[in-house]
């Protein structure tokens, strides 16, 4: 059984009859009773659509899926190529499949993920859970404030916009956290 | 009314003592308002801080008949004996907070040879952010395609469920709220008085000021709060009294509620000399409490439940918020004052946003913790009438309310405006009977 707290982006999980896959992590708030989360899914099946939400002491049914290691081959237009590292064979998947993941890697990073296949076919990607990027974008650090409790939007590298703390600034190199794509801390 | 009976579960987990089962309870009973026929299971984890609630519930009893409701026992679930969802499987099931549910609920709802369609709602905390507008009404994932699970997001919005207008609320809202005629007001003060067992000399404490006459012609500032040094908190209350309240020929009562607050509140009054009179309140059911807010014409108040019914009761009033890491806290309280900001003028609401935000910057509540907040200047303001020609009760309509307006008719149109959203009961009721 897969528990609320082991969802997140690239997930595969059934719900009802559907099975779905997360590309999206929409939003992460604090429910009464631990966290509640809005997601897009996609049927895999089916290919639509739709936001969800998720509360925490749900259970649902594992998937039968397959996983290989591969590393981000290249990107062509919306089709990012992974070559699987044991028979070099490539695989696609487009930029809606990847969802939120397509903000986290660089064919440059040398990155080995997990790519999900669901009845011979690549649905998603599981990345590590800690990937570092580079800050590209920001107003000026504020030397002093190191408390990490205030933040400020950055954009990353691959173009995405996240929030870091104010201590941050271009060219400084961070931890995010793909399942929610938080900052976790300056890396070293 | 419908012709046949539905029938809702409505599951609570006691986290904080009275806080989830009090919105639990008013549920319970507003629903039972609007729709007599409606059968109401209540499945409560912690029959014990229920039953000072709701009289007649016996702790020992795995399952109960109270109020027309059958009370069962979350831990222990209603025994083999039990014939209730032979006749009533769960079908419509509120999920106060995200609580989940039992094994023994669990294997009912989700039994694999029920076919028919079942509806779960996870009836979420009271929260001012955006979030909650987001949210309201989400389809949430479960395991089952016959079990469909949507949040409910009570609110202060009309994007939301709104908040809870039970009839016992509303009516006592009727007789004691700022719409209420003075002598109405005075009758339901003298009630709330003769109640508690107060009325006359009963009151401690000795006031710089002579006392009014009669207690229920006072201003009556109510606490409800958690552990904190009151020192300031008193010291202004004081400071109020002989001041502003002296000048005008009236004098101060101060309520403080039973619980966390009562003894460190206390503590701040006697260490201060006592300088007012204060009417220490034994823990009270949820109608009498109701009754004491709307009797205010000040409140300091923490807490969902309490949070709501001050909104609604039209008084002006400070909340405090449960404290959090990093002060997160702070995020839910800027929102709220985000909801309030449109219904005062820009002086009022820098004087009420300034004395909250000041009463919740803190990293956790402990009988030593002395914040930086001052009410004086929110207490003055409470005394202000309107200036002349201002709008008094009708809500501004796209414009900011003006400094013309007081800051207690601002008070009064932020509750008249959440009125206007309509009663959560009678919406969710309607989201529930209206599920295929």
């Amino acid at each position: 059984m897969l528990m609320t707290g082991d969802i997140h982006v690239g997930t595969v999980f059934k719900s009802g009859k559907d099975t779905v896959i997360v590309q999206r992590m929409l939003g992460i708030k604090g429910g009464r009773n631990g966290q509640v989360k809005k997601l897009r899914v996609k049927n895999i099946v089916t290919g639509q659509t739709m936001d969800l939400g998720l509360d925490m002491g749900e259970k649902f049914e594992d998937v039968s899926l397959d996983i290989h290691a591969m590393k981000l081959s290249y990107i062509d237009g919306d089709t990012w190529v992974f070559m699987d590292q044991t028979s070099f064979e490539q695989y696609e998947l487009s930029k809606d499949d990847l969802g939120d993941n397509v903000g986290y890697m660089t064919p440059e990073d040398d990155l080995e993920v997990e790519i999900t296949f669901y009845e011979g076919k690549p649905v998603g990607v599981t990345l590590p859970i800690n990937v570092v990027r580079t800050i590209t974008y920001c107003e000026p650090g504020v030397k002093g404030d190191t408390s990490g409790k205030t933040f400020k939007p950055a954009t990353l590298d691959t173009g995405i916009e996240i929030s870091v703390p104010l201590f941050c600034d271009i060219g400084t190199k961070i931890i995010l956290d793909t399942r929610d794509g938080t900052f976790v801390e300056r890396a070293k | 009314m419908r012709d046949e009976s539905l029938t809702i579960d409505i599951l609570c987990k006691v986290i904080d003592n009275y806080g989830d089962i009090g919105v639990a309870y008013r549920l319970a009973r507003a629903l039972s308002d609007l729709d007599p026929v409606l059968r109401l299971r209540l499945v409560v984890d912690g029959l014990e801080a229920f039953a000072p609630l709701c009289p007649g519930i016996d702790p020992a009893l795995a399952v109960q008949e109270i109020q027309g409701w059958t009370v069962i026992d979350w831990r222990r679930g209603p025994g083999p004996d039990w014939r209730g969802f032979e006749a009533a499987p769960p079908c419509r099931v509120v999920e106060c907070f995200a609580c989940n549910r039992p094994d023994w609920f669990e294997d009912a709802l989700f039994d694999p040879a029920r076919k028919d369609k079942r509806l779960v709602v996870n009836l979420e905390y009271l929260t001012a952010e955006d979030w909650a507008d987001d949210f309201h009404l989400l389809e949430s994932a479960t395991r089952s395609a016959e079990v469909r699970k949507r949040f409910f997001m009570p609110g202060f919005t009309a994007r939301t469920g709104g908040l809870i207008l039970d009839k016992d609320f509303m009516d006592s809202r009727a007789v004691l709220g700022p719409e209420a005629p003075a002598e109405s007001r005075c009758a339901g003060r003298a009630a709330i008085l003769g109640q508690m067992g107060a009325a006359g000399a009963a009151s401690q404490g000795s006031g710089a000021t002579a006392a009014p006459a009669r207690l229920e012609e006072a201003y009556w500032a109510t606490v409800f709060s958690y552990e904190r040094d009151y020192g300031h908190v008193v010291a202004d209350l004081a400071a109020f009294q002989s001041g502003d309240l002296a000048a005008a020929g009236s004098s101060l009562l101060v309520l403080a509620a039973a619980g966390k607050s009562q003894p460190c509140f206390l503590a701040a009054w006697e260490a201060a000399g006592r300088p007012f009179p204060v009417l220490a309140l034994p823990f009270v059911g949820q109608e009498t409490w109701d009754r004491l807010l709307l009797a205010s014409d000040f409140s300091i108040v923490r807490g969902e439940d309490s949070l709501s019914r001050a909104a609604l009761s039209g008084r002006p009033f400070l909340w405090q918020a449960y404290p959090q890491d990093g002060r997160h806290q702070l995020v839910k309280v800027r929102a709220f004052l985000e909801r309030l900001r449109p219904w005062l003028g820009p002086r009022d609401f820098g004087t009420v946003a300034s004395a909250t935000l000041a009463l919740n910057d803190r990293d956790a509540d402990a009988p030593g913790v002395r914040g930086e907040e001052s009410i004086l200047a929110l207490l003055q303001a409470t005394l202000r009438p309107d200036t002349p020609a201002a709008p008094t009760v009708a809500p501004p309509a796209a414009a900011q309310a003006g400094d013309r307006q007081s800051l207690a008719s601002g008070f009064q149109a932020f509750a008249a405006d959440l009125i206007d959203h309509g009663n959560l009961a009678s919406t969710l009721l309607t989201f529930l009977c209206d599920f295929v």
